[in-house]
């Protein structure tokens, strides 16, 4: 249903770490708007990214351990903080990402055989 | 692993708040300008760029919001931002602050003084090696503290002689030890080297008594079973306190000889310094000493080798896995057996009672608890009457918290319309009364402390070392916490509810035209709660001075007016029977009828209401000898010539005791009403005879007069049937050995009752330059007036009774400031209405009615319910008063009109002042 396709997507619960680990695992580090930024062209503006839903997460990877965040200056020069991935980062996308496939696996899998039956 | 990483990071931002707030608005504010340079590189104006900036991005509040959410413990945050915003209301009203936490404070501290005590009289363990296992041998506290121990009449044993004791340690390997110790106090003269003697607390226990509890030595060592035998030299061991009080922890006190009763005895060792003995006692022992060495300190009035002579409380460890239930039967079984094999129980109708005889086996972990039993119900009933004061203190602060409230009102309400949630402000309000209830729980700590010790101080008076101590416990910490908790939630919550329904609209309308509508209702219950408790207390006060009174006036029977008594113990200083006491006796008499001012002056075994008493059963002769189950008991004394004229007691026929009543006189008596009214009913008592001994004397005593009854035991309960015998005349053909020890147990004098014209300190100096004559080895143990002495019996009422009276006017005091309060307050809220009435010819008198009608309303109100409570109060301490109904009408009436009058002038003083309201005045206000 072509309506239904351009309705802002919301994000699981839990899949908008994983994706702000990869995005800065692929980019090096990048301060919010950044991320925003490559968020939305990446969903090609599918993706209903609230600033309210990603400052918490900023906040919760960086309490894990698994970003660091440090003031810098923009191209603009202007004020920023750029977050960068941090070892235990890395580890913990690998595993993540793992989970993730199998976990979109397993409901894709469920969906089918929910067709097929 | 990283969710304790992100509890720490919390943590730390939950520290460094500020710093972490200013952080996130750089970087929001880089994300905006970011936002707005791209806006303007698209072609936008500069405010177009911004306005579309702050839109793309979205609720910025909201986004610190969520973020702060997930940064810390938001609970904790929002809980510390309270506890900073109450001390910032504290600052602005410190009178408020003050007046509510002192309030509070005497509340708290009232009961925590009180728990003090509970804890440490009622819930304490000895401090002593795991007091759990520890079983007494016994579940009452029949008779002390010399019996045969078939007192009590359902069986139940709870006292042995060393006899009996032996053999049950022998047949009870249950117990892994199983220990021995004086029921009774005694006192003993003590003396190290040359030093004046003087008289200290000393207990004989078995030698196994320390390893039983599993106390240490301080210093130098406890004695043990190997001290306890005849052969073995004779050894104490000292208390810590005595140590320190007397010797100033001398350390040659350690293996050094003293004089006990004259007595060569070695101080072994120093008790650990917490152990205070067996029992909470305001006379702790100062010694402890090994029962064999009793017949050698206390010599012809040694009870160790009487068989049935009971005196040895039994305290045990019982072995892990022991069944109580068989042991219980089996020592019960023992002991029936053991008493079948004695002499002793042979005669006096004992063996109709040994097939009942039985033991309970109690848990002993608080040790003997005979201080317990007599003061539980005295401090339940000060703990509730202590609650009530602070249920009051509790009204009396929610009152002034609504009070508050109002005032606060339209901040409330501009809060609410701002957004603030409901329950954020009521967790607000209650973090403000539970930090009040906190605050002033520390300051009741510190009240507490006073008033345990004073409290002490009254109902021991004289208490040397005190083993019940008025430190605060952890125990007593956690209580006056909890309590505080509790106090500020009760206080706090009826204000925050009703402030949390505030109307933001109210806000916005900006009058306090509705002020004080919906608080007024809660205002009037906490002032009628007030009145009711207040009243209760008033009733109880009543009640308990009454009876207090009622101890205090009873005729005793006694002359008080310059009346004195001296206790002294000739057996501290080697007096042993019969001829050199009967030679001491003459003596002392004639020193101290020598003393100016000595109108007459008379020994006795015991005196009026001094704790001393010899009970035994009277035979007659011509009568049957009485069943064990008869009643044929009376009080005994022996006195000397003078005693019953000294203490003032009325001879009512024949003739008094004389000098000639002597060993070489015939045996006479003189008895009381009492007496003449249980064992002759119907006949003239004069001339007739009774015994003491049973079958070896029914008819020794030759009755020669009678007294009025006067009170030597229980001051509660009438006089008792009560003989008076010359302390000369002994009796010398007796066999038993019970008799024979009896008979000389029963000569010794421990009291002198003197009338003297002249002052306490000078008949005390008297007197000791008169003992000084006679014997400089005789120690007074104490000396009072009569009526101090009759006084003293009653120090743990008079203590509860002022309490109580303090507390219900303290409640008073409490009712009538809360009523003044609130009734100023309305009648301020009301100035508009009373105007109006007043415009329409309503004079002064009438406004002034109106007010108080309102007053008196209440009252009533608070009558309705603290009549019923008070009655109900009144029936729970039945058991306290002494000849007061629980009803009493004079208590309740009393307690209704002070309390009337109390809330009578709270109410008028903002009565007259809104009757002299101008009614122009008032109106133009509006």
């Amino acid at each position: 249903m072509p309506s239904e396709e351009k309705e802002p997507l919301q994000l699981l619960q839990g899949t908008l770490d994983l994706i702000v680990l990869r995005t800065l695992s692929a980019l090096g580090a990048q301060h919010a708007y950044q991320i925003s930024t490559r968020l939305q062209q990446v969903s090609q503006n599918h993706l209903n990214l609230n600033q309210g839903t990603l400052y918490p997460a900023l906040v919760r990877l960086e309490q894990y351990g698994w970003i660091k965040g440090a003031w810098g200056r923009t191209e603009s020069n202007r004020e920023a903080k750029f977050y960068s991935i941090t070892k235990a980062g890395e580890q913990a996308l690998s595993k993540e990402t793992l989970r993730w496939r199998r976990m979109a696996g397993l409901v894709d899998r469920l969906l089918v055989e929910d067709f097929q039956s | 692993m990283r969710y304790l990483r992100r509890f720490l990071a919390k943590c730390i931002s939950l520290v460094r708040n500020r710093c972490a707030e200013e952080e996130l608005n750089r970087e929001i504010n880089g994300h905006l300008a970011l936002l707005e340079d791209d806006y303007r590189e698209k072609g936008m104006s500069a405010d177009e760029a911004h306005f579309a900036a702050r839109r793309a991005y979205g609720n910025v509040e909201q986004a610190k919001q969520s973020h702060r959410e997930e940064r810390s413990i938001l609970w904790l945050e929002q809980f510390m931002q309270d506890i900073r915003y109450t001390i910032r209301q504290f600052r602005k009203s410190p009178g408020f602050a003050i007046t509510v936490i002192l309030t509070i404070a005497l509340g708290i501290g009232a009961n925590t003084a009180i728990f003090t005590l509970i804890h440490s009289i009622l819930l304490k363990s000895l401090p002593v090696a795991d007091p759990k296992s520890l079983y007494r041998v016994g579940d009452v506290y029949t008779d002390c503290c010399l019996t045969n121990g078939l007192e009590n009449s359902n069986g139940d044993f709870d006292i042995f002689s060393w006899d009996n004791y032996r053999q049950l340690r022998a047949s009870t390997p249950e117990f892994e030890q199983l220990a021995a110790m004086q029921a009774g106090e005694q006192l003993l003269s003590v003396r190290r080297g040359t030093n004046p003697a003087h008289s200290r607390q000393a207990e004989f226990v078995s030698g196994n008594y320390f390893s039983t509890f599993g106390v240490a030595a301080f210093a130098g060592r406890m004695f043990t079973d190997a001290d306890d035998q005849a052969t073995a030299q004779p050894v104490v061991v000292m208390s810590y306190r005595t140590w320190q009080s007397d010797y100033a922890g001398d350390p040659s006190v350690v293996d050094s000889t003293f004089y006990l009763q004259g007595q060569l005895v070695t101080v072994v060792g120093i008790a650990a310094p917490d152990f205070y003995g067996d029992r909470i006692s305001a006379n702790p022992p100062s010694f402890w000493v090994p029962l064999s060495d009793e017949p050698l300190l206390n010599g012809a009035n040694s009870v160790l080798h009487q068989p049935i002579a009971c005196w040895l409380y039994l305290l045990g460890r019982l072995r892990p896995g022991v069944s109580i239930d068989t042991l219980q039967q089996k020592i019960s079984a023992n002991l029936r057996q053991w008493l079948t094999t004695v002499d002793g129980y042979q005669r006096h109708g004992f063996p109709a009672l040994i097939s009942k005889v039985h033991v309970v086996l109690a848990p002993g972990g608080a040790g003997i608890e005979r201080l317990q039993e007599q003061t539980d119900k005295k401090l339940y009933l000060l703990l509730s009457i202590s609650l009530l004061v602070l249920l009051v203190a509790c009204a009396n602060v929610a009152n002034l918290m609504l009070a508050r409230g109002m005032k606060r009102r339209a901040e409330t309400s501009m809060r609410m319309a701002l957004g603030s949630a409901r329950s954020r402000l009521i967790r607000q309000m209650l973090t403000e009364s539970v930090l009040l209830g906190c605050l002033g729980g520390l300051a009741g700590l510190a009240i507490a402390y006073a008033g345990t010790q004073t409290i002490l101080a009254l109902a021991f008076p004289g208490a040397l070392h005190s083993a019940i101590r008025a430190t605060p416990s952890l125990a007593v910490l956690g209580f006056a916490f909890l309590l505080s908790l509790a106090t500020g939630m009760v206080f706090g919550s009826v204000p925050a509810w009703i402030t949390s329904h505030a109307d933001p609209a109210e806000a916005l309308r900006g009058a306090t035209r509705s002020l004080g509508d919906r608080a007024s209702l809660p205002q009037k219950w906490m002032i009628i709660l007030q009145a009711a408790f207040a009243l209760v207390l008033l009733m109880g006060a009543g009640l308990l001075t009454k009876s207090l009174q009622n101890m205090e006036r009873q005729d005793f029977g006694l002359q008080t007016a310059n009346r004195y008594v001296l206790h002294f113990d000739p057996m501290g200083a080697g007096y042993l029977p019969e001829g050199k006491l009967a030679d001491l006796y003459r003596r002392l008499e004639l020193h101290f009828a020598a003393i100016p001012g000595m109108q007459s002056v008379g020994l006795a075994m015991y005196s009026p209401l001094d704790g001393n008493q010899w009970t035994d059963g009277i035979t007659l002769p011509g009568r049957p000898l009485p069943d064990p189950n008869d009643d044929n008991d009376a009080l005994l004394n022996r006195v000397s010539a003078n005693f019953l004229d000294a203490t003032g007691q009325t001879l009512i026929r024949g003739r008094g005791i004389s000098q000639a009543d002597n060993e070489h006189g015939p045996f006479v008596a003189v008895v009381n009403e009492a007496f003449a009214k249980k064992f002759f009913p119907h006949e003239d008592p004069i001339g007739r005879r009774f015994g003491t001994y049973e079958r070896e004397d029914t008819g020794a005593y030759e009755i020669v007069g009678v007294v009025a009854n006067a009170k030597y035991t229980d001051p509660h309960e009438d006089a008792k049937a009560m003989a008076f015998e010359p302390l000369a005349q002994w009796q010398h053909n007796l066999k038993d050995p019970i008799f024979v020890y009896l008979e000389k147990q029963t000569h010794i004098a421990g009291a002198v009752a003197m009338n003297y014209r002249g002052t306490r300190q000078s008949l005390e100096q008297a007197i000791r330059s008169a003992l000084a004559e006679v014997d400089p080895n005789l120690a007074i143990i104490n000396l009072r007036s009569l009526d101090s002495q009759l006084a003293g019996n009653f120090s743990q009422e008079r203590l509860v009774a002022r309490l109580t009276v303090l507390c219900g006017l303290l409640a008073l005091v409490l009712t009538s400031i809360g009523l003044y309060g609130t009734t100023a307050y309305q009648t301020t809220q009301r100035t508009r209405e009373i105007g109006l009435h007043m415009a329409f010819g309503a004079d002064r008198s009438q406004v002034v009615g109106m007010v108080m009608r309102r007053t008196f309303g209440q009252l009533i109100f608070g009558l309705a319910l603290g009549i019923p409570i008070s009655l109900m109060g009144g029936r729970m301490m039945e058991s306290q008063l002494y000849l007061v109904k629980s009803y009493d009408p004079w208590s309740l009436v009393v307690a209704i009109f002070v309390l009337a009058f109390a809330v009578a002038v709270a109410g008028f003083i903002p009565a007259r002042r809104a009757a002299s309201i101008d009614p122009l005045r008032a109106l133009r206000n509006e």
